[in-house]
């Protein structure tokens, strides 16, 4: 009996071994060992933002344009809608855009005397073309534009919180009865007399973005070539009509954001197209331009050369060289008016009729410089023959000047940049004298941008257009990763203002999950 | 009466001399031999003591009938009559109980377990027979205290105390006083070349550094294993096991193991003996495809490189491709505007490895063969032998990547001469690196074989713009980007696929291919001689070592590409061990010993020890021992010379650092700062002219140049370790206590520290470096020194044992181990302790349930721990396993008959970072003969 006991006793004294075993967890061996676990994100809290109706009111970077034109893809990945997706684990609630009816990016306006708006731009490998071009030339059919502006979303009373009008100036956001100038606006306005701003506050927003209001000031000028047909909104009207808009949309208790604008010249849309790319090396121009020079010289531009250094401007235009790149040749209204010399000075030569009309023609012409910016659209006019202007001096940028509207020259870029200036300094007072309102600094962004570039996760973005990564095709608008970087800087000023975490809890977009592109096959 | 008896016998010896002459053994219970028994003829002084191997031989001067007495501390003395004239007599002695078991690895010469002045562990004939693993060398992984790190069924690696890896050159092993480490490693490769079971006569282990008696090496402990004498052991033995190793990777597969022995003795001058194993099966596959160094990383990352994928290892940054003008050439060839080179996010790819199950066959085998011839001219102690050793075998080895060890081959030949007072011994050691290869290397040939790298990236990058101009999100690029590069990847199975991985490991050049090439050597002589039948006021032995590397890989591990790498070490010892009894009950045991060691590129050593034991009531012992240990840095550490793909291993003998070089592109951005297109660099930058690692990671993380650490590591020097042990062993009724607590101080641990060299500029300069950093214009090395980081490590294991419910063994133990280092100030440092803080082993069997019939059950518990190695670091999950044989004596047929399965619980587990998981095997065996 008693060796029983005994041996019962040891049993135990063998098990008090197993229970004496204090085990460690994976987590402590890799804690003891200094491995980093994933880490861990503290939980996102919303500061001070009640982010349960959002409202975005703004142009077409609000509305996800992209690629010369507005279509569901991206409208998917506008800088409103990336946000609200970082808002929905603040409280967000579900945000809706009015959708276009496809990814062509067209819309068909039955309204006589305006056109249908074109499909989206895609990169056929060389430059941005019109996707319907892109297929024709390969042989297909482009997808059928479905979008009709007469087709209203509110018809079955659907409000959305994207009010995201690509095209909206300031003076507009308040303007009632721009639903019949705006197919977008048209297409989602509750009423023809509505305006942006009253559908906007008619939500009762708790927070909105206010957003590149005085971007479409600037933006119609500078496109034009600042040749007055679109002209810059003044900034005593901009100062009134921005201070109302925030004022409005304040009073209903929401907070909000606002951007400043950049300065639009450094987008690609205005610094591609490079001032003297007349290249006799280049192999495309070179061949065809390189055996016209010595006519070129004898018969325009050595007179022309004569004529302008005589008068003192020896390098207002120079012979073309064989060897190095030359300047474009262009109008400057800035320009002091030689037409009279130069009628005077070739008559003898080209007879009174020719030398008057050589005298109309380059009385303010100039070679272009480094400080003139050739306008995106402008590339396929280069080289074009100009209508109703006699051979040769009919090919635009070599023996014809380019007009004022495809180029800024430096007069017209500071008048740009004053413009800008002035905007910014009301945005700016307003909004740090505001606690409701929050800023973000688009211009330095794209200065940012168009400088050092970007760096964003794991991509450095720059300005380049096609290559940068930021820049949509069009030269203006932002792809899909540019938006979401903006979003990103949204969410960044957000949570400087009113004390909201996204960054660092890691709400944020990521880069990688934005494309650069739309592919040509995207329907 | 007592005076005149003498007389009688001077008056009778002129005509009537007799002698008899008695030759016999003494063995326990189980067969084991007792040396130093004591035989007497009963109330005679005529007597002799048994040898190590339990044998004795008694010449006595009168005639039978009479009585000899055998008797060994903690046995029952045994009385047996002498019948006949050389008579051979086999004694059989009761053990007491463990502590009574006899070992000779802890003094050098036999003493009892309960008295040894240090922890030592024993695997005897009856642990053997009773394991219930599934060989005897596995079994060992059931002693208190001891780690088995399996890498293969074919190479289980031993250690105790923390700080191994595969490559353990801090763990010594001896066959039979032969060190069996692999010359070309520089440690033992598991039994693959060791002993045939059959053969085995005992194992004793012995943890913790034992510089003191058996110099370098012996310095995580020794595992001491010894053969039976064939002048002892006769006949034909054999033993045949069959079963299957079952795991889910690789499925249910045969295994058998097969050995022999057979001994003879012709007379008393001369007895030889055989052996032969042969072992196959089919190797535990190693199929983890989680990414080794991003945690959480799949198969879809960017990244990826897989613990058991290969060739993924190799990886660039993307900006080093957009960067490279063949690639801008390539774009401008295409007319593609080169700025869209921008789109290009900069990150890591990897290329697309392969599984290493199409890698190898994962065939285990072993064959081995040894032989002896052992010559006694004057029929006693005094014994001439010869043995020689050849094995040959595959396996998996595990270091710096994982290799397939093919035909790997290894001889080694001994002559010794011994008496019980001395042993003078001599013997080379011999490999041949047969048909193995770099698992990791062929992965990444066959790819390069098929693509280059630069084609492959460039391609990559190519599709991923082009995919990310098509509108595809980066996710879709990247996608595109390996779609593209792999197209036409060589599959497995496939024709071009096997003339590639043929070339590879037919091609010891590991740019292009990733054969193993090495036929090293080393040669060692011996001696020892103990004085204590000469001296009496203390037992005092003197002995020493001499040992001549010569290494030749051919250029292909070490820098011997000239020819082969010599070099030599020797050390002599002494100890004095003296018994002092204080009281009837008390008795006190000090043992010192000290020992001095010179390796002709190291300055010499002295490492002492001194210990004591104090016996209580011949039932209880205390010891305590204060020792140091060091380590010569390995041949590896030393004269290694190969690019590991991430890094290249320069080892640190002087000599060695110019004797490496190797030409480096210089970038782009570089090339603008004014250098060259290429450069050359010799080994010796990595040592007066680096930054450490992690400073590099971390300027790339801030961009701050100021956190550039400069390295310029100390040249490799002997790594010495400052132990202290206490230790109690005793009885309580019938539970045996064992008791051990250790604190080892680690100084100069030999580490090896990645380090990064720019090709150009100085470190430390603070433009022209850093710029070379910056424009990614730097190699990383691996080198060789010594951490300045106070390493400390302490522990303890107790073990109890005892006899349950009648005569059925109950046994368990606990072991705790605790590494004591500032793993924040030293981030570059690795220690690879690789021991769990808690184990836990339980064993419960019965050799005699009934008649003949016996069984063993056996438990392990292993908790989570930290795996550091060269070839990844990484979490080894806590396990238990249980392992359980029954076995039947069949006597008429003289054979033992058993049933056995490891892992019997099938939870598939493993011991290191790495390989492949361990399933269960099941096994039966037929042993004939084997005492």
């Amino acid at each position: 009996m008693k060796k029983t006991i005994i041996n019962s006793k040891y049993i135990l004294l063998l098990a008090s071994l197993i229970s004496i075993i204090a085990c460690n967890d994976i987590d402590d061996v890799l804690a003891d060992n200094n491995v980093e676990a994933a880490e861990i994100l503290p939980e996102l809290t919303p500061g001070s933002v009640d982010f349960s109706n959002y409202v975005a009111l703004g142009a077409s970077f609000t509305s996800g344009y992209t690629d010369g034109a507005l279509f569901i893809a991206a409208q998917e990945n506008s800088f409103p809608n990336i946000l609200a997706q970082q808002f929905v684990n603040a409280n967000g609630t579900d945000f809706t855009q009015p959708l276009m009816n496809d990814n062509t990016g067209g819309m068909i306006i039955p309204i006589p005397g305006q056109d249908d708006l074109p499909y989206r731009l895609i990169f056929n490998g060389e430059a941005p073309q019109r996707l319907d071009e892109f297929l024709m030339e390969l042989g297909a059919t482009a997808p059928e534009v479905t979008t009709n502006v007469t087709n209203s979303l509110a018809a079955d009373g659907s409000i959305f919180k994207n009010v995201g009008v690509p095209g909206a100036k300031s003076t507009h956001i308040d303007f009632n009865g721009y639903a019949a100038f705006n197919p977008y606006f048209g297409r989602m306005a509750t009423s023809s007399s509505v305006s942006m701003l009253e559908y906007a506050i008619n939500q009762n927003p708790t927070f909105f973005t206010l957003s590149e209001i005085g971007g479409n000031d600037v933006l119609g000028y500078a496109t034009t070539g600042g040749d007055g047909s679109d002209p810059l909104t003044l900034t005593a009207t901009f100062d009134f009509l921005f201070n109302d808009m925030v004022t409005q949309l304040l009073a209903t208790g929401a907070k909000g954001i606002v951007t400043n604008v950049p300065y639009i010249t450094d987008l690609p849309h205005f610094t591609t197209i490079v001032y003297n790319q007349l290249d006799p090396n280049d192999d495309d121009i070179g061949p065809l331009l390189v055996p016209q020079i010595p006519t070129l010289n004898a018969s325009l531009y050595g007179p022309l050369d004569a004529i302008f250094t005589g008068y003192g401007e020896p390098d207002r235009i120079n012979i073309l060289s064989t060897t190095e790149a030359n300047p474009l040749l262009i109008f400057d209204e800035n320009a002091t008016d030689r037409s009279a010399e130069i009628t005077g000075a070739l008559t003898s030569t080209l007879g009174v009729e020719m030398a008057t009309a050589f005298g109309f023609i380059f009385g303010k012409s100039r070679q272009a410089t480094s400080n003139d910016l050739i306008v995106l659209s402008a590339s396929s006019a280069i080289a074009s023959i100009a209508t109703d202007i006699p051979s040769p001096v009919n090919i635009t940028g070599i023996s014809y000047p380019m007009s004022d509207k495809w180029v800024l020259t430096p007069e017209e870029q500071e008048e740009i940049k004053t413009a800008t200036d002035a905007y910014n300094s009301t945005i700016e007072t307003i909004a740090n004298t505001n606690d409701n309102l929050a800023l973000v600094d688009l211009n330095a962004i794209l200065t940012e941008l168009a400088s050092t570039g970007i760096t964003f996760g794991d991509f450095t973005m720059n300005a380049n257009l096609v290559t940068g990564g930021a820049v949509s095709l069009d030269g203006i608008h932002l792809t899909a990763r540019g938006y979401s970087y903006m979003a990103y800087k949204f969410l960044e000023a957000i949570d400087t203002t009113f004390g909201s975490n996204f960054i660092e809890s890691g709400n944020i977009p990521n880069p990688g999950d934005f494309p650069t592109n739309y592919s040509p096959t995207l329907q | 009466m007592k005076t005149i008896l003498p007389f009688f016998m001077l008056f009778f010896c002129g005509f009537s001399y007799a002698q008899t002459t008695i030759t016999g053994s003494v063995v326990d219970d189980s067969s084991q031999p007792i040396p130093g028994a004591n035989i007497i003829v009963v109330d005679t002084s005529t007597g002799t003591v048994t040898d190590f191997d339990g044998n004795f031989s008694l010449t006595y001067n009168q005639s039978p009938p009479f009585f000899i007495q055998a008797s060994s501390v903690g046995f029952e003395t045994v009385t047996v009559e002498i019948t006949t004239t050389n008579q051979k007599v086999n004694i059989i002695l009761n053990e007491g109980n463990a502590l009574d078991e006899v070992v000779i690895s802890a003094s050098r010469t036999p003493e009892r377990i309960f008295e040894s002045p240090v922890t030592v562990e024993r695997f005897g004939l009856k642990a053997i027979k009773n394991t219930a693993s599934a060989d005897f060398y596995g079994g060992l992984e059931n002693l208190k205290g001891v780690d088995v790190n399996t890498n293969s069924l074919t190479f289980k690696s031993v250690n105790t105390r923390g700080f191994a890896t595969f490559a353990n050159n801090r763990f010594m092993q001896l066959v039979d006083g032969m060190d069996n480490s692999t010359p070309a490693l520089n440690f033992p490769i598991g039994n693959l070349v060791g002993m045939t079971e059959t053969d085995v006569l005992s194992v004793e282990l012995l943890p913790g550094a034992s510089s003191a008696l058996y110099g370098a090496n012996a310095f995580n402990g020794i595992l001491f294993m010894r053969s039976k004498n064939p002048f002892d052991h006769q006949g034909i033995s054999t033993s045949v096991k069959k079963g299957i190793t079952s795991q889910k990777a690789s499925g249910d597969n045969d295994y058998i193991d097969v050995s022999i022995r057979a001994a003879y003795k012709f007379s008393n001058k001369f007895a030889a003996k055989i052996n032969f194993g042969y072992l196959q099966g089919t190797d535990w596959a190693a199929t983890s495809e989680v990414d080794k160094t991003t945690p959480g990383g799949t198969r879809a990352d960017l990244n990826y490189d897989g613990i058991n994928v290969y060739g993924d290892e190799v990886s660039t940054n993307l900006k080093k491709v957009i960067e490279s003008d063949v690639f801008l050439d390539k774009l401008a060839e295409s007319g593609t505007n080169p700025a869209v080179v921008s789109l290009v996010p900069l990150v890591e790819v990897s290329r697309t490895g392969y599984n290493e199950k199409d890698l190898t066959d994962y065939n285990a085998e072993s064959i081995k063969s040894d032989w002896g011839l052992y010559y006694r001219p004057w029929e006693d102690d005094f014994e001439i032998s010869y043995v020689g050793k050849v094995g040959t075998g595959s396996t998996i080895y595990q270091g710096t990547n994982r290799y397939n060890i093919a035909n790997f081959f290894q001889e080694q030949h001994k002559i010794e001469f011994r008496n019980d007072n001395f042993f003078l011994r001599g013997y080379i050691v011999a490999d041949k690196a047969g048909d193995s290869y770099d698992m990791v290397f062929t992965g990444i040939n066959i790819n390069r074989a098929w693509k280059d790298d630069n084609t492959w990236f460039g391609e990559y990058t190519g599709a991923y713009i082009a995919s990310t101009l098509g509108g595809a999100t980066d996710a879709q690029a990247h996608a595109a980007g390996r779609a593209t590069a792999d197209t036409g990847r060589y599959l497995p199975g496939t024709d071009e696929y096997i003339a590639a991985f043929n070339k590879s490991i037919n091609d010891p050049d590991l740019s292009t291919g990733s054969k193993f090439q090495d036929a090293s050597k080393y040669s060692h002589a011996d001696a020892n001689y103990n004085f204590s039948h000469l001296i009496d006021f203390a037992d005092i032995q003197v002995g020493g070592s001499y040992r001549k590397y010569s290494l030749n890989s051919s250029g292909t591990i070490y820098t011997d590409l000239d020819g082969p790498i010599e070099y030599s070490e020797f050390g002599i010892y002494t100890q004095i061990q003296k018994n002092l009894e204080l009281t009837e009950d008390l008795e006190l045991k000090l043992t010192g010993s000290v020992r001095y060691d010179k390796s002709e590129f190291f300055d010499g050593f002295l490492s002492p020890r001194i210990s004591a034991g104090l016996t209580i009531n011949k039932i209880h012992n205390v010891r305590a021992s204060v020792q140091t240990g060091f380590r010569n840095p390995t041949t590896q550490d030393l004269f290694i010379g190969l690019n590991a793909g991430r890094a290249i291993l320069i080892g640190a003998a002087p000599e060695n650092l110019e004797r490496y070089s190797s030409t480096f592109d210089i970038s782009t951005s570089g090339q603008a700062l004014g250098q060259g297109e290429t450069i050359t660099q010799t080994g010796a930058v990595a040592y007066n002219n680096s930054y450490t690692a992690s400073s590099v990671t971390e300027l790339g993380e801030t961009g701050d140049p100021s956190v550039l650490e400069i390295s310029n590591p100390d040249l490799v020097k002997a790594e010495k370790v400052s132990s202290a042990e206490v230790g109690y062993r005793g009885k309580f009724s019938n539970l045996i206590v064992d008791f051990s607590a250790y604190y080892n101080k680690y100084k100069d641990f030999i580490s090896q520290e990645v380090v990064v060299s720019p090709y150009y500029g100085t470190v430390g300069d603070g433009s022209l470096s850093v710029a070379a950093i910056a424009n990614d214009d730097f190699q990383a090395y691996s080198t060789y020194t010594n951490s300045p980081a106070d390493v400390n490590s302490y522990g303890a294991s107790i073990g109890l044992s005892t006899k349950v419910f009648g005569n059925f063994d109950l046994s368990g133990s606990y072991t705790y181990a605790k590494l004591d280092f500032d793993r924040v100030k030293y981030p570059d440092f690795t220690t690879n302790f690789n021991t769990p803080e808690h184990k836990f082993k339980a064993s419960f069997g019965n050799t005699k349930l009934f008649e003949n019939f016996g069984f063993n059950i056996a438990y392990r518990f292993s908790d989570d721990y930290y795996w550091e190695a060269t070839f990844g670091n990484g979490v080894v999950p806590e396990f238990h396993t249980v392992d359980a044989q029954i076995n039947l004596k069949v006597p008429s047929m003289k054979s033992t008959f058993k049933a056995g399965a490891t892992n019997l619980l099938g939870d598939e587990y493993f011991t290191a970072f790495g390989t492949g998981f361990i399933g269960s095997m099941y096994y039966v065996s037929w042993t004939i003969n084997n005492l």
